[in-house]
């Protein structure tokens, strides 16, 4: 018991479902899979996520961490078993890793960059890179201080799911990506609306 | 002037319902203060100290007169009857209710307005001269750059939250009237037949900002072609997006981090992330330079005789000498040269002396200065860095009637440039950040500074007022600074001399301990006598402080409070010689 207590407090705190949003779908709500692990390298090792939340079988490390013990052979033996995917701290710097990231396309399932707090905008950038400089195609989820007001902005610039805070209304945040019908940047959703011709 | 299309149309409509939906969570309780907080501000919408304050957009600062007459019915409406114009070319009112708010943005959405990003930690409303398509000193046209970048920078998903606020301003005249090196990207356009064969560029200046740590920009790129500002700017915020402080908020702006790394470096920085999408589909595209250009050619001058202004004055035929003369002053301190013979730029003041608050108008005002902008300027009105307004297509022959009705409603003040056209602040009469009034400081100077003819004879003087160290009175660029300051829960005032805008922008100087708010007219009054007395013919007062440095100035601002100490002191020497006898 009190191992599983400490367990979830080096754990980042979600909803039971991810709001997914895939570029060419529907907003919809599924299952999580993933735990998501907040714990450094010196805090302890992996947790076994047979003996943590049941339906969590999946564990999201620190990128961090990552970079110092996916040589480990039950790292690898995990990995290989789609089991763990990395997600990434405001404050990495992805572009200095860029070798381990294209290693990494081999094995994750999804990619993470967390949020801190809401307004902290830093993983906006994170995503854009991953979508553009690093040819990143698979699912990057939006974890931490998720709230509902920023899936636009997230799922804008590269974010197809959404680990909402677990205090946030689900229905509201499923409403949220209609609510504009143009736009006046380009996105990783589509071009600019001020593009076309009159 | 910029007129929407369905895209913008259609985008602000959306913002309003979808703020009407965040206000009503929070009104219902499911959306935090906290939370709600970074969301109306992105709206322009802030908690002052006595009540909620809106913040509205004129980008650029040029508007028309359907729009301020929906100002004007929304101060009429919502407000108490007045609205502020700020330094940022935005207009604020005051006393408004969260409630009302989703309405007013509504009302304003009707005529091509909004609050999109007036304040927050991300790109605010673009600001540049109030004098741009007119100016005689011209040589390109900002505003087609500055509403390419105003949408560009609309709810722009990357950018909405930067470590702190944002700000642009873009210049294309020979005088700088933007303090573009006081923002935190400057952008200076050029056209120039040896470079990128005469093409559209733009300098680009970064780092620059008042507030606490007063810092002025440095160029950071030359030349680049104007269809690539999209992409450039993107590398610049996506450097400061992801390395900027965010440790410690008055560390947070950009300056901070182009001071840290060297303005050098953090070029390189830029440039290295811009390699990778300078080519990119970021960029803007000639078809849509054309669809914003189109809106700003010139309005149907006639073709007229330029007038000097001996001309205009004989012109107005009046025999009352005393209305010729201020007519005269007039003339020379609020009508600038225009590009078009026999036009030229007015300048309506809202500095007359004794009002409440520098840049304030009030709906009656607002209504009949709509009706002179369309009687006298095409329909349309600029608010400029100086929280004046300005109509910028003026026949001269008409100049004489429009003076007269300006006179009317009380904007003819011929204080332009002079020491009563002060820059302030809301201060803490409303602002909740203040430390300090401003307002009461500004009224008791323009009292004390209230003879035209002298204030004639002093000339160019900039006098700003902030009342924190945020600098939204822009202290640091007057000549002149007055800022406010807390100490042990009083109010005092720090003064700074040598400030200055303009192409040889400088911050001034603090020239030592704070004074109180009842000093305060003596101390200028002090600084103004030291000026001329000491200056020579044709000397304005920066040039005479330039020469002399601040000793002089230093010496005659603390003159009383000297005397004062000399005077307290002397009791207490008698008896201490006493004592020893």
């Amino acid at each position: 018991m009190s191992n599983n207590t400490s367990t979830i407090a080096n754990n980042i705190d979600t909803h039971d479902q991810i709001l997914h949003f895939p570029k060419d779908g529907n907003p919809y709500l599924a299952a999580n899979e993933w735990l998501i692990w907040a714990s450094s390298q010196d805090e302890g090792g992996l947790p076994d996520v047979e003996l943590g939340h049941s339906s969590l079988r999946k564990i999201l490390v620190p990128f961090s961490w990552w970079i110092e013990h996916h040589h480990e052979a039950d790292i690898q033996a995990k990995a290989k078993n789609g089991q763990i995917a990395v997600w990434f701290a405001a404050d990495d710097d992805i572009l200095k890793h860029a070798d381990i990231i294209e290693e990494g396309k081999k094995v994750w399932p999804l990619v993470a960059a967390h949020f801190p707090i809401f307004r902290d905008g830093r993983s906006f950038s994170t995503a854009v890179l991953l979508r553009d400089r690093l040819q990143w195609e698979g699912e990057i989820r939006a974890i931490g201080d998720v709230l509902i007001d920023q899936l636009l902005q997230g799922a804008r610039v590269g974010f197809d799911s959404f680990a909402l805070r677990p205090d946030q209304n689900l229905d509201v945040a499923l409403k949220q990506f209609d609510l504009f019908s143009v736009t006046t940047q380009n996105s990783w959703r589509g071009k600019r609306a001020s593009l076309q011709a009159h | 002037m910029y007129k929407y299309d369905h895209i913008d149309q259609t985008l602000v409509n959306q913002r309003v319902a979808q703020f009407r939906d965040q206000v009503a969570r929070r009104l219902n309780g499911t959306l935090a203060e906290e939370e709600f907080r970074p969301l109306r501000l992105q709206n322009g919408l802030y908690h002052q100290r006595h009540a909620y304050m809106l913040r509205v957009a004129i980008p650029y600062g040029l508007f028309n007169s359907k729009q301020l007459r929906t100002m004007a019915l929304i101060a009429e409406k919502y407000d108490r009857g007045y609205g502020h114009f700020t330094t940022r070319q935005n207009i604020q009112y005051n006393w408004v209710t969260l409630e009302d708010t989703p309405d007013i943005l509504a009302e304003l959405a009707k005529v091509e307005m909004h609050a999109i990003q007036t304040s927050g930690n991300c790109i605010r409303n673009i600001t540049s001269d109030a004098f741009a398509g007119v100016a005689a000193d011209e040589y390109v046209d900002p505003r087609p750059v500055c509403e390419l970048l105003r949408q560009w920078s609309t709810l722009h998903p990357e950018f909405a939250h930067l470590p702190r606020k944002f700000k642009f301003a873009i210049n294309g005249a020979k005088e700088d009237r933007t303090i573009l090196l006081c923002h935190d990207v400057g952008i200076e356009l050029k056209k120039n037949k040896d470079i990128n064969n005469g093409e559209l560029t733009a300098d680009i200046y970064a780092g620059g900002g008042m507030g606490r740590t007063p810092i002025l920009g440095s160029l950071i790129k030359q030349n680049l072609p104007w269809h690539l500002l999209p992409s450039y700017l993107t590398a610049l915020l996506r450097v400061y997006n992801r390395f900027g402080r965010r440790d410690n908020l008055y560390k947070a702006r950009i300056k901070i981090l182009v001071k840290a790394l060297s303005p050098e470096e953090f070029a390189r920085q830029v440039e290295g992330e811009w390699l990778h999408i300078k080519d990119g589909d970021d960029n803007f595209t000639q078809a849509e330079w054309d669809r914003v250009a189109k809106h700003f050619t010139k309005p149907a001058y006639k073709s007229l005789p330029a007038l000097t202004n001996e001309q205009v004055l004989n012109l107005a035929n009046e025999s009352d000498k005393s209305t010729q003369q201020s007519f005269a002053r007039w003339l020379e301190r609020n009508v600038k040269p225009h590009q078009i013979p026999g036009y030229a730029s007015v300048i309506l003041s809202l500095k007359p002396h004794g009002t409440v608050a520098p840049g304030d108008a009030t709906t009656a005002q607002m209504l009949a200065i709509a009706d002179l902008a369309d009687q006298y300027s095409f329909g349309e009105l600029r608010a400029t860095h100086e929280q004046n307004l300005v109509l910028a297509d003026v026949k001269q022959s008409k100049l004489f009637e429009l003076w007269q009705e300006a006179k009317k409603q009380k904007v003819a003040l011929p204080n332009v440039g002079l020491l009563t056209d002060i820059i302030a602040c809301p201060g803490g009469d409303f602002c909740s950040l203040a430390n300090a009034k401003s307002l009461p400081i500004a009224k008791a100077i323009q009292e004390r500074f209230d003879d035209l003819d002298y204030l004639f004879d002093l000339g160019d003087i900039s006098l700003n007022i902030s009342g924190c160290i945020n600098s939204c009175g822009h202290h640091h660029v007057g000549n002149i600074g007055v800022l406010g300051v807390d100490k042990d829960g009083e109010e005092w005032y720090q003064v700074t001399l040598g400030g200055e805008q303009g192409n040889a922008a400088a911050i001034g100087k603090v020239i030592g301990p704070s004074f109180y708010a009842d000093e305060i007219p003596d101390v200028m009054s002090n600084i103004i006598n030291t000026y001329v007395a000491q200056r020579n013919e044709g000397e304005s007062f920066i040039q005479t402080y330039q020469r002399l440095g601040v000793t002089p100035f230093k010496e005659a601002a603390y003159k009383d409070k000297n005397e004062k100490a000399k005077k307290k002191e002397l009791p207490e020497s008698k008896a201490a010689a006493g004592d020893a006898s």
